[in-house]
Protein backbone atom coordinates (compact mmCIF):
# COMPACT_ATOMS: atom_id res chain seq x y z
CA UNK A 1 0.00 0.00 0.00
CA UNK A 2 2.78 2.62 0.82
CA UNK A 3 4.19 1.93 -2.80
CA UNK A 4 0.28 3.00 -4.28
CA UNK A 5 0.59 5.67 -2.06
CA UNK A 6 3.83 7.16 -3.39
CA UNK A 7 2.38 6.96 -6.62
CA UNK A 8 -0.52 8.41 -5.53
CA UNK A 9 1.42 11.22 -4.50
CA UNK A 10 3.34 11.69 -7.37
CA UNK A 11 0.47 11.71 -10.01
CA UNK A 12 -1.66 13.54 -8.19
CA UNK A 13 -4.02 15.87 -10.47
CA UNK A 14 -7.34 16.36 -8.63
CA UNK A 15 -10.14 17.22 -10.83
CA UNK A 16 -11.74 20.88 -9.88
CA UNK A 17 -8.47 22.30 -9.43
CA UNK A 18 -8.21 25.99 -10.44
CA UNK A 19 -4.66 26.52 -11.28
CA UNK A 20 -2.33 29.19 -10.62
CA UNK A 21 -3.87 32.02 -11.94
CA UNK A 22 -7.02 31.54 -10.81
CA UNK A 23 -5.54 32.33 -6.66
CA UNK A 24 -3.54 35.59 -7.66
CA UNK A 25 -6.88 38.17 -7.66
CA UNK A 26 -8.20 36.53 -4.60
CA UNK A 27 -5.04 35.65 -2.54
CA UNK A 28 -5.89 37.73 0.19
CA UNK A 29 -9.31 36.90 0.26
CA UNK A 30 -8.26 33.71 0.87
CA UNK A 31 -5.82 34.88 3.74
CA UNK A 32 -8.65 36.66 5.23
CA UNK A 33 -10.96 33.90 6.00
CA UNK A 34 -8.58 31.89 7.14
CA UNK A 35 -7.50 34.54 9.94
CA UNK A 36 -11.41 34.48 10.56
CA UNK A 37 -10.84 31.27 11.32
CA UNK A 38 -13.22 30.37 8.81
CA UNK A 39 -12.75 27.59 5.95
CA UNK A 40 -12.07 28.95 2.36
CA UNK A 41 -12.10 25.97 0.08
CA UNK A 42 -16.12 26.90 0.76
CA UNK A 43 -15.90 30.72 -1.25
CA UNK A 44 -12.70 29.10 -3.15
CA UNK A 45 -12.54 25.44 -3.98
CA UNK A 46 -10.35 25.20 -7.12
CA UNK A 47 -7.68 27.22 -5.39
CA UNK A 48 -7.88 25.49 -2.03
CA UNK A 49 -7.51 22.45 -4.37
CA UNK A 50 -4.83 23.88 -5.76
CA UNK A 51 -2.68 25.13 -2.71
CA UNK A 52 -2.56 21.43 -1.92
CA UNK A 53 -0.70 20.60 -4.59
CA UNK A 54 1.47 23.66 -5.92
CA UNK A 55 3.83 24.28 -3.87
CA UNK A 56 4.94 27.39 -5.71
CA UNK A 57 1.11 28.74 -4.77
CA UNK A 58 1.15 27.20 -1.56
CA UNK A 59 4.37 29.12 -0.81
CA UNK A 60 3.02 32.70 -1.74
CA UNK A 61 0.20 31.69 0.14
CA UNK A 62 2.01 31.36 3.55
CA UNK A 63 4.21 34.15 2.79
CA UNK A 64 1.05 36.38 2.55
CA UNK A 65 -1.03 34.78 5.31
CA UNK A 66 3.11 35.02 7.47
CA UNK A 67 2.87 38.93 6.77
CA UNK A 68 -0.84 39.26 7.52
CA UNK A 69 -0.56 37.80 11.18
CA UNK A 70 3.24 39.30 11.92
CA UNK A 71 2.70 42.40 10.67
CA UNK A 72 -1.01 43.24 11.26
CA UNK A 73 -3.95 46.03 10.12
CA UNK A 74 -2.26 48.91 10.10
CA UNK A 75 -3.92 52.84 9.90
CA UNK A 76 -1.72 55.16 7.84
CA UNK A 77 -2.62 57.99 10.54
CA UNK B 1 13.77 62.13 -36.26
CA UNK B 2 14.79 65.35 -34.67
CA UNK B 3 12.98 66.60 -31.48
CA UNK B 4 12.27 70.15 -31.13
CA UNK B 5 12.62 72.18 -27.88
CA UNK B 6 8.87 72.27 -27.65
CA UNK B 7 7.97 68.91 -28.38
CA UNK B 8 10.29 67.38 -25.91
CA UNK B 9 9.09 69.09 -23.02
CA UNK B 10 5.57 68.03 -24.03
CA UNK B 11 7.21 64.63 -23.98
CA UNK B 12 8.56 64.80 -20.41
CA UNK B 13 5.41 66.57 -19.23
CA UNK B 14 3.44 63.63 -20.67
CA UNK B 15 5.52 60.93 -18.90
CA UNK B 16 6.10 62.41 -15.79
CA UNK B 17 1.92 62.65 -15.90
CA UNK B 18 1.95 58.83 -16.95
CA UNK B 19 4.35 57.87 -14.34
CA UNK B 20 2.97 59.90 -11.26
CA UNK B 21 -0.41 58.65 -9.95
CA UNK B 22 -2.69 61.78 -10.37
CA UNK B 23 -4.80 63.51 -8.02
CA UNK B 24 -7.37 63.87 -10.94
CA UNK B 25 -6.97 59.84 -10.88
CA UNK B 26 -9.19 59.84 -7.44
CA UNK B 27 -11.94 56.57 -7.68
CA UNK B 28 -14.61 58.54 -8.89
CA UNK B 29 -16.96 56.38 -7.14
CA UNK B 30 -16.49 55.76 -2.98
CA UNK B 31 -13.92 54.09 -1.62
CA UNK B 32 -14.97 51.07 -0.19
CA UNK B 33 -13.78 48.69 3.05
CA UNK B 34 -13.29 49.38 6.81
CA UNK B 35 -12.21 52.78 7.79
CA UNK B 36 -8.33 52.26 7.83
CA UNK B 37 -8.42 50.72 4.07
CA UNK B 38 -10.77 53.84 2.99
CA UNK B 39 -7.85 55.83 4.99
CA UNK B 40 -5.17 54.21 2.45
CA UNK B 41 -6.38 54.60 -0.58
CA UNK B 42 -7.72 58.03 -0.14
CA UNK B 43 -4.12 59.27 1.35
CA UNK B 44 -1.71 57.02 -1.10
CA UNK B 45 -3.67 59.63 -3.94
CA UNK B 46 -1.47 61.95 -5.14
CA UNK B 47 -2.23 65.44 -3.86
CA UNK B 48 -3.81 63.71 -0.70
CA UNK B 49 -1.59 66.36 2.20
CA UNK B 50 -0.88 62.68 4.15
CA UNK B 51 0.45 61.45 0.66
CA UNK B 52 4.20 61.05 1.63
CA UNK B 53 3.64 60.19 4.93
CA UNK B 54 0.96 57.23 4.43
CA UNK B 55 3.50 56.20 1.18
CA UNK B 56 6.64 56.21 3.96
CA UNK B 57 4.42 54.03 6.23
CA UNK B 58 3.66 51.56 3.62
CA UNK B 59 7.20 51.21 1.98
CA UNK B 60 8.43 50.44 5.19
CA UNK B 61 6.19 47.81 6.26
CA UNK B 62 6.27 46.61 2.83
CA UNK B 63 10.11 46.14 3.22
CA UNK B 64 9.81 44.26 7.00
CA UNK B 65 7.25 42.13 5.31
CA UNK B 66 9.89 41.68 2.29
CA UNK B 67 12.93 40.92 4.22
CA UNK B 68 10.94 38.42 6.51
CA UNK B 69 10.03 36.73 3.57
CA UNK B 70 13.51 36.28 2.62
CA UNK B 71 14.41 34.75 5.58
CA UNK B 72 11.25 32.18 5.45
CA UNK B 73 12.52 30.94 1.41
CA UNK B 74 16.11 30.48 2.63
CA UNK B 75 16.68 27.39 0.31
CA UNK B 76 16.58 29.02 -2.61
CA UNK B 77 18.85 32.07 -1.17
CA UNK B 78 22.07 30.27 -0.05
CA UNK B 79 24.37 32.75 -1.07
CA UNK B 80 22.82 35.93 -0.24
CA UNK B 81 23.55 37.66 3.08
CA UNK B 82 23.63 40.52 5.06
CA UNK B 83 23.61 43.81 2.82
CA UNK B 84 22.60 41.78 -0.33
CA UNK B 85 19.39 40.47 1.00
CA UNK B 86 18.41 43.94 2.63
CA UNK B 87 18.68 45.15 -0.81
CA UNK B 88 16.37 42.69 -2.40
CA UNK B 89 13.90 43.75 -0.01
CA UNK B 90 14.53 47.02 -0.59
CA UNK B 91 13.44 46.46 -4.13
CA UNK B 92 11.14 44.12 -3.21
CA UNK B 93 9.30 46.86 -1.31
CA UNK B 94 10.56 49.06 -4.17
CA UNK B 95 8.31 47.42 -7.01
CA UNK B 96 5.04 46.45 -5.23
CA UNK B 97 4.93 49.79 -3.81
CA UNK B 98 4.89 51.07 -7.84
CA UNK B 99 2.29 48.61 -8.81
CA UNK B 100 0.11 49.31 -5.62
CA UNK B 101 -0.22 52.59 -6.42
CA UNK B 102 -0.81 51.99 -10.05
CA UNK B 103 -3.73 49.78 -8.99
CA UNK B 104 -5.04 51.55 -6.03
CA UNK B 105 -8.22 52.15 -7.65
CA UNK B 106 -8.31 48.59 -8.32
CA UNK B 107 -8.73 48.05 -4.68
CA UNK B 108 -11.97 47.07 -4.29
CA UNK B 109 -12.03 46.88 -0.46
CA UNK B 110 -13.05 42.81 -0.49
CA UNK B 111 -9.99 42.32 2.02
CA UNK B 112 -8.11 44.71 4.39
CA UNK B 113 -6.00 47.19 2.14
CA UNK B 114 -2.92 46.09 4.29
CA UNK B 115 -3.64 41.97 3.25
CA UNK B 116 -3.96 43.13 -0.34
CA UNK B 117 -0.75 45.36 -0.48
CA UNK B 118 0.91 42.18 1.23
CA UNK B 119 -0.29 39.93 -1.78
CA UNK B 120 2.08 42.40 -4.04
CA UNK B 121 5.29 42.87 -1.92
CA UNK B 122 5.14 38.44 -1.26
CA UNK B 123 4.71 38.33 -5.09
CA UNK B 124 7.42 40.30 -5.82
CA UNK B 125 9.76 38.37 -3.13
CA UNK B 126 8.68 35.24 -4.73
CA UNK B 127 9.57 36.49 -8.56
CA UNK B 128 12.74 37.12 -7.42
CA UNK B 129 14.11 34.26 -5.39
CA UNK B 130 13.18 32.51 -8.69
CA UNK B 131 14.83 34.40 -10.52
CA UNK B 132 17.99 34.19 -8.47
CA UNK B 133 17.75 30.74 -7.97
CA UNK B 134 17.75 30.02 -11.94
CA UNK B 135 20.77 32.56 -12.27
CA UNK B 136 23.01 30.92 -9.83
CA UNK B 137 21.28 26.80 -10.04
CA UNK B 138 20.01 26.39 -13.14
CA UNK B 139 18.72 23.22 -13.70
CA UNK B 140 20.75 20.43 -15.17
CA UNK B 141 20.53 18.65 -18.37
CA UNK B 142 20.31 15.39 -16.31
CA UNK B 143 17.35 17.20 -14.30
CA UNK B 144 15.08 17.72 -17.44
CA UNK B 145 16.03 14.47 -19.94
CA UNK B 146 14.31 11.65 -19.16
CA UNK B 147 16.10 8.55 -18.48
CA UNK B 148 14.70 5.91 -15.97
CA UNK B 149 12.52 6.24 -12.80
CA UNK B 150 14.83 7.21 -9.57
CA UNK B 151 15.85 4.67 -7.58
CA UNK B 152 12.91 5.39 -5.07
CA UNK B 153 10.45 4.66 -7.40
CA UNK B 154 12.29 1.95 -9.18
CA UNK B 155 11.15 -1.92 -9.00
CA UNK B 156 13.65 -3.65 -6.24
CA UNK B 157 14.33 -7.42 -6.32
CA UNK B 158 11.60 -7.80 -4.06
CA UNK B 159 8.67 -6.01 -5.23
CA UNK B 160 5.69 -8.20 -6.37
CA UNK B 161 5.00 -8.61 -10.16
CA UNK B 162 2.62 -6.48 -9.97
CA UNK B 163 4.44 -4.17 -8.93
CA UNK B 164 7.09 -4.30 -11.29
CA UNK B 165 4.61 -4.55 -14.21
CA UNK B 166 2.73 -1.57 -12.63
CA UNK B 167 6.12 0.68 -12.73
CA UNK B 168 6.90 -0.76 -16.01
CA UNK B 169 3.77 0.47 -17.63
CA UNK B 170 4.47 3.80 -16.03
CA UNK B 171 8.09 4.03 -17.92
CA UNK B 172 6.56 3.03 -20.95
CA UNK B 173 3.52 5.79 -20.39
CA UNK B 174 6.40 8.56 -19.73
CA UNK B 175 8.72 7.51 -23.03
CA UNK B 176 5.85 7.25 -24.90
CA UNK B 177 2.36 8.99 -23.82
CA UNK B 178 3.57 12.04 -23.18
CA UNK B 179 4.41 15.02 -25.31
CA UNK B 180 8.07 16.52 -25.23
CA UNK B 181 7.10 19.18 -23.09
CA UNK B 182 4.67 17.13 -20.51
CA UNK B 183 7.78 14.88 -20.21
CA UNK B 184 10.07 17.35 -19.61
CA UNK B 185 8.37 18.98 -16.75
CA UNK B 186 7.10 15.74 -15.45
CA UNK B 187 10.81 14.69 -15.18
CA UNK B 188 12.03 18.46 -13.99
CA UNK B 189 9.59 18.54 -11.49
CA UNK B 190 7.74 15.34 -10.06
CA UNK B 191 11.25 13.33 -10.54
CA UNK B 192 14.07 15.46 -9.70
CA UNK B 193 11.93 18.33 -7.61
CA UNK B 194 13.17 21.26 -9.34
CA UNK B 195 11.18 24.34 -8.57
CA UNK B 196 8.14 25.32 -10.84
CA UNK B 197 9.04 28.44 -11.42
CA UNK B 198 12.54 27.74 -11.78
CA UNK B 199 11.93 25.46 -14.72
CA UNK B 200 9.57 28.56 -16.02
CA UNK B 201 12.00 30.66 -16.21
CA UNK B 202 14.57 28.25 -17.86
CA UNK B 203 11.60 27.24 -20.38
CA UNK B 204 10.72 31.01 -21.19
CA UNK B 205 7.50 30.49 -19.68
CA UNK B 206 5.17 31.18 -16.66
CA UNK B 207 4.38 29.21 -13.49
CA UNK B 208 0.33 28.45 -14.74
CA UNK B 209 1.39 27.46 -18.17
CA UNK B 210 3.91 25.20 -17.23
CA UNK B 211 1.64 23.46 -13.75
CA UNK B 212 -0.73 23.23 -16.33
CA UNK B 213 1.76 20.67 -18.40
CA UNK B 214 2.09 18.96 -15.36
CA UNK B 215 -1.08 18.06 -13.94
CA UNK B 216 -2.23 17.23 -17.70
CA UNK B 217 1.14 14.62 -17.55
CA UNK B 218 -0.33 13.54 -14.40
CA UNK B 219 -3.54 12.67 -15.70
CA UNK B 220 -2.43 10.98 -18.83
CA UNK B 221 0.02 8.53 -16.39
CA UNK B 222 -2.83 7.85 -14.51
CA UNK B 223 -4.97 7.24 -17.07
CA UNK B 224 -2.40 4.96 -19.34
CA UNK B 225 -1.98 2.67 -15.56
CA UNK B 226 -5.79 2.29 -15.18
CA UNK B 227 -6.36 1.32 -19.11
CA UNK B 228 -2.90 -0.74 -18.60
CA UNK B 229 -4.53 -2.56 -15.50
CA UNK B 230 -2.85 -1.07 -12.35
CA UNK B 231 -5.13 1.59 -11.45
CA UNK B 232 -3.80 3.81 -8.13
CA UNK B 233 -7.01 3.97 -6.33
CA UNK B 234 -10.27 2.20 -5.89
CA UNK B 235 -12.18 4.65 -7.77
CA UNK B 236 -10.08 4.58 -10.60
CA UNK B 237 -10.57 0.26 -10.36
CA UNK B 238 -14.24 1.25 -10.15
CA UNK B 239 -14.28 4.04 -13.43
CA UNK B 240 -11.20 3.22 -15.43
Amino acid sequence: MTDLRDLDELLRAQEGDAGCDAGVPIMDQYVEIELRGEDPSERFPGTAIHLRVCPGCRADHDGVLEAARRFGDLDPE
Amino acid sequence: MAIGRAARRRLTIQLVSVGRPQAEARPHRPVRGDTASRRWVEQLHAGHPRHEVAAAKLHDVLQRAAIHELHRRPGQLAALRGPELDDVAQQCADDAMMKILARIDHFEGRSRFTTWAYKFVIFEVSNKVARHAWQHHPPSAEELEWDQLPDTLAAKPGDQAERREQLATLTKAIEHDLTPRQREVFVAIALNDVAIDVLALQLGSNRNAIYKNLFDAKRKLRACLAAAGHPITSDERAHP
